[in-house]
């Protein structure tokens, strides 16, 4: 009670620019409009008449879809940095924990594309800028994860998360994955915990969120996992534990090795039954992933039904980012002529 | 106004539309609203169009970015032929590439540039480490942590018997402290790190910012090391320069590249005004060839709300446009046909005939625009209704300064108003993105206006910063003697009133002349206790006359709007009703209040009877002739009264029921026509159908037609009793301005005057500033603006609500000339 009275005199402004540029996502009609474009020109032309107004009026023609990518993410996180500049504590620690998610894809990023050889100058514009952070070019210099955590991440807000996977092996392709699921789940625990220290509506929504993230990654670890070679306990180690499923649909998940067996499990739990059941494998059918996303979706549009909390700023980013990825898939099936599929952006409103 | 088909030839409807813009006063409508913007025919040559203008812009930010100025254009240049716009395009592509290779190149140069100087400050900062390190070799060596055998320098590692590697680069400075410590970790301290900040600022290649960078040396041992310095190095984007471990060779190739330095200054200078030469050419033609293309485009635009008949081989456009300007409209067709070359067919204009409602088109000036403005707010005037600018270009500032009346601010507001007015031309351009200086520039002549007008009630009330002037001399005399004006007990003194003796009385002594002040209010008031008591008298009676009246005068409007649209029913159903209940109660009010003024003097002005309970009495139907206040004015008045109230109260059943039974009335003798014509006349089938429709559109359900009227009747009569009172916000405005002002004068001002002496000078001066601010932010713009609300909502409800409808929309002519005047967005 007493923090929704002075909710807004801290995170007033903040929330009320978040919920302003919320309400600058695309609409069905425009993504309807969208569809029907015959060109990247068109595109443009259409996303001029929304919220994205000019953002690619000062680019030459012909525009391609990687400068449009470039475009859309620079405006997200042109808006996300502004967010953090006039947010106040304990927002701005929130805002944070957002981007920690963004190290964590960059490092991995990083470290798998040393492993294939590649420049690192070429490696480094790929990274998302919300993710960066001084040390992270140095990362080549590491061989083995001790020497990783030693030499770079040791001053990063990511420190904590990385102790579990301290050893002397050498970083290879799976160990790499590990890695990025072992920092997953660290951070996700460790970001559900601060949630629930926050208290209030905010801990209500995004433990919700952040429960479904953990669950999300139980279920899609344990099914990309068939068949790499990893042990059931190896496995069960990467779960993170803040989810639904935890304990009991993570044991069960630990022990299942084939897809049918994940999809006994999710029947236990009503919500993860239906996105199971509506999913499949077939050509025209939703895969797993995009009813995942779908599902997403729907709780980070909840999270902006209620007032006063941090909900939805990680919401927004969320939905944003959605929203960027339906604009590359359009752009995408645009420019490459593959017009059948042009639906299979997943609906925010 | 008039809806007009235009027939235009393909190859003749640029060129007409292109006259047509630039005459400014046809409303094109769109025809294919279901169309995407996308799928319309002209989408290419709009596209293109935006290709140019985002040239043009990236030149202007080119130009800006040098900061050479851009001339504005004298002249308004036509729009462009089609064939021009290949020229056009041709001239920015060729702009466009050019100044593109010249960034390139330069940019080239730049970073060559930069990384020599970078190199410059490395190698001059690596001398002063080595020679440092050559005059104290034992004192570096006590720095790097004792026992490592380790030294410096090319020559010394040899004596040492290892080889000690190193590398230097330049940083920037901010990323120096984790650059370090990344070292330090990695290579398990085995490294020495040498750093010094360059004095100067560099310039960052990307983004043209400067920046402070810094050269760092880092001395090390083997070949692992090296590797793993060489890629944090790489990861931090540090610049890493070769230094030759020979001082020789490192002083060889210290002035190699001064040299190539002194070469590429020459060679940048120079391409530097190569650009400039290019933008400088641009620059002059920039803003005519962006007035170009924006008109292009608008023309594209416009094209792609025509209906394309590809049988015909035509473009159809509707249009709005007033019936005055039909002619320059032909003769605008007639020259963009020719200038296309004379097509064959010459474009049609075909006037066409609607049910539709026109736009509303007010022809104005700059004068009027402000007072058009300030009634669109409320809303824009039903297509031909009479339109209350012209009234209101009078009655507002008036009621404003009836408000506001001071001679004194007034003079003030007007200096302001008239500032803005004569340097308009000037001024115009200036802050227009300013959004509360834009307000009042708009409105400089209502503000002017408003100003003279405060002068002149001023001067009425004879208040000048709520002091009065004596210029003719004030009417009254104060012929008391000493022994009176000296009593102790006596605080208050009064005048005799009356000018002659009429009592006979031998102390009478005339001290009112008998002729009143000339102009305004006498001066004498302002000694007099009791001057707010008259001023209110005054001011209050004077709210009530021209309330009354000019809402008299809108109910007559009403009437020429009735004669206007031929509603002779509604003359006597709704005017003539209004008119009779107003004169009864509310005229007659005005006339006793004359008569007051008039019959009551010095002598028996204490027995004057009260014109509220007078009017409260005739209301009520009763006469009393008790407190001398109500008893009656003139004799007979119980009988005319109880007329009066009779007529008054008749009028409501007429308005309530006359237009609902006329209504009535009407349909049913229609639908008895109709059906008669239906039997007898086939041949007027199709105006038969006409009326239908009329009358479908018409037949509105009976209810409807007597709620709506029961609203509007309650809404007149009780509007006029409480609007009525509303205009009495015109005395109580007036008396709180002149109240603040005086308080305001007592409080601050009058210190510093009372004061004697030289405190009191230095005091008047310090206390003036003060005084004068809050003249001119509580006096002038808050009092001000309260005055200017007070009168906007006078017009708008008192008034406006008698006569205007305000359900018209807007004409907005497609024209050049307001597509131009649009403030540029920036971004």
């Amino acid at each position: 009670m007493k923090d929704d009275l002075f909710f807004n005199l801290d995170h007033g402004y903040a929330e009320g620019l978040c919920r302003g540029f919320k309400s600058g996502i695309l609409k069905a009609s425009d993504y309807h409009n969208l569809v029907q474009c015959e060109t990247l020109e068109d595109l443009r032309l259409h996303l001029q008449s929304t919220d994205y107004g000019n953002f690619l009026a000062n680019e030459a023609s012909p525009l391609t879809v990687n400068v449009i990518d470039d475009r859309l993410r620079e405006k997200l996180v042109q808006e996300f940095q502004h967010l953090r500049n006039v947010s106040y504590q304990p927002l701005s620690t929130f805002l944070d924990y957002i981007t920690y998610a963004y190290m964590i894809d960059n490092i991995v990023l990083l470290i798998t594309g040393t492993l294939h050889q590649r420049a690192i100058g070429d490696l480094l514009p790929r990274c998302h800028p919300l993710g960066s952070f001084e040390q992270l070019g140095a990362i080549t210099v590491a061989d083995t994860p001790a020497q990783l955590y030693t030499a770079v991440l040791v001053d990063t807000p990511l420190a904590p998360y990385f102790i579990d996977c301290i050893s002397e092996h050498d970083l290879d392709e799976l160990n790499v994955e590990i890695i990025r699921s072992t920092l997953y789940k660290a951070y996700l625990e460790d970001f559900y915990n601060f949630c629930k220290t926050l208290g209030g509506i905010t801990a209500e929504v995004m433990c919700e969120i952040l429960a479904f993230e953990a669950d999300r990654r139980a279920f899609m670890i344990t099914i990309n996992s068939f068949d790499t070679g990893l042990t059931q306990d190896e496995r069960a180690k990467l779960y993170p534990t803040c989810g639904h499923l935890n304990p009991d649909g993570l044991q069960e998940l630990r022990r299942t090795d084939s897809y049918d067996g994940v999809r006994d499990v999710a029947a236990r739990y009503p919500q993860y039954k239906v996105l199971f059941e509506g999913s499949g494998t077939n050509t025209g059918d939703k895969t797993i992933e995009d009813k995942f996303f779908e599902y997403e979706v729907k709780l980070n549009m909840n999270a902006f039904l209620r007032q006063f909390h941090f909900g939805i700023f990680y919401a927004y980013l969320k939905l944003k980012e959605q929203e960027n990825r339906n604009i590359i898939w359009i752009a995408e099936c645009i420019a490459q002529k593959h017009r059948t599929r042009i639906d299979n952006y997943i609906p925010i409103f | 106004m008039t809806l007009c088909q235009l027939f235009l030839q393909p190859d003749a409807a640029y060129a007409c539309i292109s006259e047509l813009g630039e005459l400014g006063i046809v409303q094109f409508r769109d025809l294919n609203p279901n169309v995407n913007s996308f799928q319309r025919k002209f989408v290419n040559e709009v596209r293109r169009c935006e290709e140019m203008e985002r040239k043009l812009r990236f030149l202007e930010t080119e130009i800006k970015k040098d900061e050479l100025p851009i001339y504005d254009p004298e002249d308004n240049p036509d729009a462009p032929k089609p064939r021009e716009m290949i020229d056009l395009e041709a001239t920015f592509e060729k702009l466009d590439h050019e100044l593109k290779e010249i960034n390139t190149n330069a940019d080239a140069l730049l970073r060559n540039f930069n990384e020599l100087t970078e190199l410059k400050h490395n190698l001059q900062m690596t001398q002063g480490f080595f020679d440092e390190a050559q005059a104290h070799p034992v004192g570096v060596l006590e720095d790097m942590a004792g026992e490592r055998e380790i030294e410096l320098g090319g020559q010394t590692t040899a004596t040492a018997g290892m080889k000690l590697g190193f590398i230097t680069g330049v940083i920037p400075r901010e990323r120096m402290v984790t650059f370090e410590r990344m070292l330090w970790r990695v290579c398990r301290g085995n490294v020495f790190v040498k750093q010094a900040d360059i004095p100067d600022l560099i310039e960052d290649p990307l983004t043209g910012e400067k920046v402070h960078k810094t050269v760092f040396v880092v001395f090390f041992q083997g070949e692992q090391l090296k590797n793993r310095v060489q890629k944090i190095c790489e990861g931090f984007r540090a610049n890493i320069y070769p230094c030759p471990e020979n001082p020789h060779e490192r002083r060889e190739l210290a002035m190699g590249v001064m040299t190539r330095l002194d070469d590429l200054t020459v060679v940048l200078s120079q391409t530097q005004d190569h650009r400039q030469r290019v933008l400088a050419a641009t620059s002059r033609n920039l803003r005519t060839w962006q007035i170009k293309v924006k008109k292009i485009k608008a023309i594209y635009h416009t094209m792609n709300m025509f209906n394309n008949d590809v049988a015909r081989k035509c473009f159809i456009a509707e249009c709005w446009a007033p019936v005055s300007e039909l002619d320059r409209i032909q003769l605008a067709l007639r020259k963009g046909s020719e200038a296309s070359g004379g097509g064959t067919v010459s474009s049609v204009l075909n006037r066409m005939i609607t049910r539709e409602q026109p736009p509303t088109h007010h022809k104005l000036n700059k004068f009027t625009q402000g007072f058009q403005n300030l009634v669109d707010a409320y809303g824009v005037a039903t297509y031909r209704e009479i339109n209350p600018m012209p009234f209101v270009l009078i009655t507002f500032p008036f009621l404003f300064a009836v408000m506001f009346g001071d001679a004194g601010h007034g003079l003030i507001v007007s200096v302001f108003a008239l500032w803005m007015v004569i340097k308009e031309r000037s001024l115009k351009d200036k802050w227009r993105t300013q959004e509360v200086w834009t307000i009042f520039f708009g409105g400089r002549y209502i503000i002017l206006l408003m100003g003279l007008f405060s002068i002149y009630t001023g001067l009425i009330y004879n208040d000048v910063f709520s002091k009065s002037l004596n210029i003719f001399g004030s009417s009254w005399r104060v012929k008391f003697g000493d022994e009176i004006l000296n009593r102790r007990d006596i605080d208050t003194v009064q005048l005799e009133p009356t000018p002659y003796n009429y009592s006979g009385t031998r102390e009478y002594q005339q001290m009112y002349s008998g002729t009143p002040y000339p102009f305004g209010l006498d001066p004498i008031w302002q000694v007099s206790e009791n001057k707010i008591t008259f001023t209110n008298s005054v001011k209050m009676k004077f709210a009530i006359i021209i309330g009354i009246i000019q809402m008299g005068f809108g109910v007559f409007l009403s009437l020429w709007n009735h004669l206007h649209f031929n509603h002779r029913y509604a003359i006597y159903l709704e005017f003539l009703p209004q008119i009779i209940f107003l004169a009864c109660i509310f005229f007659y009010l005005i006339i006793l209040i004359f008569y007051k003024w008039t019959h009551f003097d010095g002598l028996v002005s204490t027995q004057a009877p009260s014109l509220l309970i007078q009017l409260i009495n005739m209301i009520l139907l009763s006469y009393p002739t008790e407190p001398e206040s109500s008893r009656t004015f003139y004799s007979g008045q119980r009988g005319v009264q109880t007329a009066l109230i009779i007529f008054a109260v008749i009028c409501i059943p007429w308005m309530l029921l006359g237009k609902p039974i006329y209504r009535i009335i009407m349909n049913k003798r229609r639908a008895n026509y109709s059906t008669v014509t239906n039997h007898t006349e086939n041949a007027e089938h199709e105006i038969d159908e006409q009326t239908h429709e009329n009358e479908s559109t018409k037949k509105v359900e009976m209810s409807e037609v007597w709620v709506e009227q029961g609203i509007h009747t309650i809404e007149y009569f009780l509007g006029c009793i409480s609007h009525t009172a509303s205009y009495l916000r015109l005395w109580a405005l007036s008396l709180a301005h002149a109240q603040l002002s005086e308080v305001l004068w007592q409080m601050v001002l009058h210190i510093g005057l009372s004061t004697n002496g030289y405190a009191g000078s230095i005091l008047t001066f310090l206390v003036f500033m003060p005084w004068s601010c809050l003249t001119v932010f509580i006096l002038l713009l808050m009092e001000g603006l309260s005055a200017f609300l007070h009168a906007l909502r006078l017009h708008w409800v008192e008034f406006q609500s008698k006569f205007y409808k305000g359900e018209g929309y807007p004409f907005i002519p497609f024209s050049f000339r307001l597509l131009l005047d649009e403030v540029p967005i920036e971004g």
